[in-house]
């Protein structure tokens, strides 16, 4: 209570700002994180370049997704979970007391291991980000340009009045896309974007993220190794809670420097 | 085809006739005399006894002395059903006073017809497995069966006796002695006016704590209690609910004035519960990645309520809410304290005075029958609150049928 009260009449605080390295979009410092009493994240750092794939890989219930969604503080939708530590976006820290994650929601979109399209028609999917930041924008040229870009247009242009859940399993995922770049954020967060997919929709959206790294930088969680080696330029390996090694995808995957890495991308666990 | 199924069939035959005469007895207020009932629990009996009988002597196992059990268990009945009557005055039961006196033996050739008809199928066990499953089939639309019954026996008897009173003349004039003649008019507007500030009142109050609860509160200790007060609420005798509304909407609030908005505001107290829950449950069906979908995109909790979670869950708000009011518009206690007279009070006029209702209306004609000629009008007026709270219910279960979301 006089916590909240000394928030109330504290006097407005400025940021706190650092100089990034030249190349970087965003730097994770000394992270932990807490689900109740368990430490689901163990002293994570990574340096995320911009303008390309990062791709997080590991076995399940390492903590890639989790660690995906501290990059724009979703984990504080769940009530049980304790954050630790500094990311840092263009210089400014997202975990500092001052930052409202509804902005850094905005700069930093993601795109869920499920298709989720609201239940409206598919122009009202995509303008929905923008009715809810109240960006100014003309409304068929955001549907078009994002339709576009997430390679979905000539497939829906006939019918954007129509139910988003009438589409097919992929193109709900490409629909989610390109809800996420209708609000033009910097960086996107995948999180296992294909695994509800088949293999020929997989592919449409493994072609889309190598086009997408010319505008944004984006970080994509996934089970599958294979697609890791193929879309992304760093990958990142995490076990249990751990960053194990980081590194570019070719090194990874051709010379990995830790062992644990290397049985695990041979296949002998996980 | 043996001599065991051949029994079997017969005894499902009789059973089936047996209770079919019972239904049909009930249905029409036919009258079922003392000999008939004897002389077809007799004819059940003594199948039961040779099934058993039968099965003893083949199988020589002691499985046919469930036959043979119920076989007595009937024949029982049988003997008290002629012995009874004779020394027994059923007319005591004045709580039935308006079903035929033999409505007993109709619904007792019911419930042993349908018994005995399940048990016909248990000849069957020993040779094939399918018996069992018919028999387990016939048991769960019998319970079904049993579950229907008594809402088709209602409506059946108050349209039936009901019809002739609605004339427009009901419709459309006010009490005339005592309610001999004239109609229910304003008792039919003060009833919906009554629901309709119910809606009122109870719509924001009802959904904006399930909102609070489905969405803000945090799943601790404070929800738990809130969500427990809910339910004591809902369980809470209506009359208490009156009592309370007269206690203290009427001597506190209204300065002992009966009135209108006293009625509503005692009804959406009693209603409150049920909009809430339902409301709630509703909230809860809208998938959490919509919500995660949402907040993603840097829209803020209450755009993503707003937008995302309440369209798709309004068809679920709005049923629940005239389920709600269906309850509401049927009661009776809660509102003799707080808003009606039986007479008098004319057409509703203002919030501040007091109206005709019509539980109220059929309860005031039901102390009248004896002493005045009012049955028809009671019947009427059962009838017309029947088709108003099932019409009522009908419309909330179109509505939820018709703009359900699917995710």
């Amino acid at each position: 209570m006089i916590r909240k009260l000394k928030e109330l009449f504290k006097e407005e605080q400025s940021c706190q700002r650092i100089e990034m390295p030249i190349d970087k979009k965003m730097l994770v410092e000394d992270l932990d994180l807490w689900y109740g009493k368990t430490k689901a994240l163990k002293n994570i750092n990574i340096e995320l370049e911009e303008n390309k794939v990062t791709a997080i890989i590991g076995p399940s219930g390492c903590g890639k997704s989790t660690l995906l969604r501290c990059l724009n503080r979703m984990n504080d939708t769940i009530p049980s979970v304790r954050v630790e530590g500094k990311v840092w976006l263009d210089g400014y820290n997202i975990y500092d007391e001052v930052t409202d994650c509804v902005d850094i929601r905005r700069k930093v979109g993601m795109v869920f291991q499920k298709p989720n399209p609201f239940p409206f028609s598919i122009e009202n999917n995509i303008y929905y980000g923008c009715q809810v930041n109240g960006i100014d924008v003309d409304k068929g040229g955001v549907v078009e340009r994002s339709l576009k870009q997430a390679a979905l247009w000539d497939e829906v242009k006939d019918r954007l009045d129509e139910n988003a859940l009438s589409l097919s399993g992929g193109q709900q995922q490409r629909l989610c896309i390109a809800r996420a770049l209708a609000i033009e954020p910097d960086v996107i967060l995948m999180d296992e974007p294909c695994s509800a997919l088949d293999p020929i929709a997989t592919a449409k959206i493994e072609d889309l993220i190598d086009e997408l790294k010319e505008y944004y930088t984006v970080i994509i969680v996934t089970h599958n190794m294979q697609q890791a080696a193929r879309v992304s330029d760093y990958t990142a390996y995490m076990y249990l809670g751990e960053l194990i090694e980081f590194g570019e995808t070719t090194q990874i995957f051709e010379n990995p420097q830790e062992e644990n890495t290397e049985r695990y991308i041979t296949g002998r666990f996980g | 085809m043996s001599l065991r199924k051949l029994i079997s069939i017969w005894l499902f035959v009789v059973s089936v006739v047996i209770a079919g005469m019972g239904f049909w007895a009930i249905a029409t207020q036919a009258q079922i005399g003392y000999w008939t009932m004897a002389g077809s629990l007799l004819i059940i009996s003594l199948t039961c006894y040779a099934s058993g009988i039968h099965h003893y002597v083949t199988k020589k196992n002691r499985k046919s002395f469930l036959m043979l059990f119920y076989g007595s268990v009937v024949l029982t009945v049988a003997a008290l059903s002629i012995y009874i009557p004779s020394v027994v005055d059923l007319r005591p039961w004045e709580i039935f006073a308006r079903i035929p006196d033999h409505f007993f033996f109709s619904m007792f050739m019911v419930v042993i017809g349908v018994l005995s008809s399940y048990l016909s199928f248990r000849p069957f066990y020993d040779y094939k497995k399918e018996g069992a499953q018919y028999g387990a089939y016939y048991l769960l639309h019998i319970s079904i069966f049993f579950t229907l019954l008594p809402l088709f026996i209602i409506i059946f008897n108050i349209i039936t006796r009901g019809m002739g009173g609605i004339t427009w003349e009901f419709l459309t004039e006010d009490i005339v002695r005592m309610g001999e003649d004239g109609g229910v008019y304003p008792a039919i507007l003060g009833t919906l006016a009554m629901i309709s500030l119910t809606a009122v009142i109870v719509l924001p109050l009802g959904v904006g704590t399930a909102i609070y609860l489905a969405e803000y509160a945090r799943k601790g200790l404070a929800v738990r209690v809130i969500r427990t007060a809910v339910n004591i609420l809902q369980g809470t005798p209506s009359i208490v609910h009156g009592l309370f509304g007269y206690a203290f909407f009427v001597l506190i609030v209204f300065n002992g004035q009966k009135s209108l908005l006293a009625g509503a505001l005692t009804l959406a107290v009693l209603t409150l519960p049920i909009v809430t829950r339902s409301a709630e449950e509703a909230l809860n069906a809208v998938p959490g990645d919509l919500r995660d979908a949402s907040l993603a995109l840097g829209a803020t909790k209450w755009q993503t309520i707003k937008k995302v979670v309440l369209p798709p869950s309004l068809p679920g708000v709005l049923t629940g809410t005239v389920l709600g009011l269906g309850r509401a518009a049927g009661e009776t206690a809660p509102i003799m304290f707080t808003a009606v007279y039986f007479s008098g009070a004319g057409t509703p006029s203002s919030l501040f005075r007091p109206i005709q209702a019509l539980p109220y209306h059929l309860l005031s004609l039901y102390r009248l029958v004896g002493y005045r000629d009012v049955e028809g009008q009671a019947w009427a007026t059962a009838l017309l609150l029947l088709i108003i709270v099932l019409g009522i219910n009908i419309t909330a279960i179109m509505v939820r049928e018709k703009y359900r979301q699917r995710f």
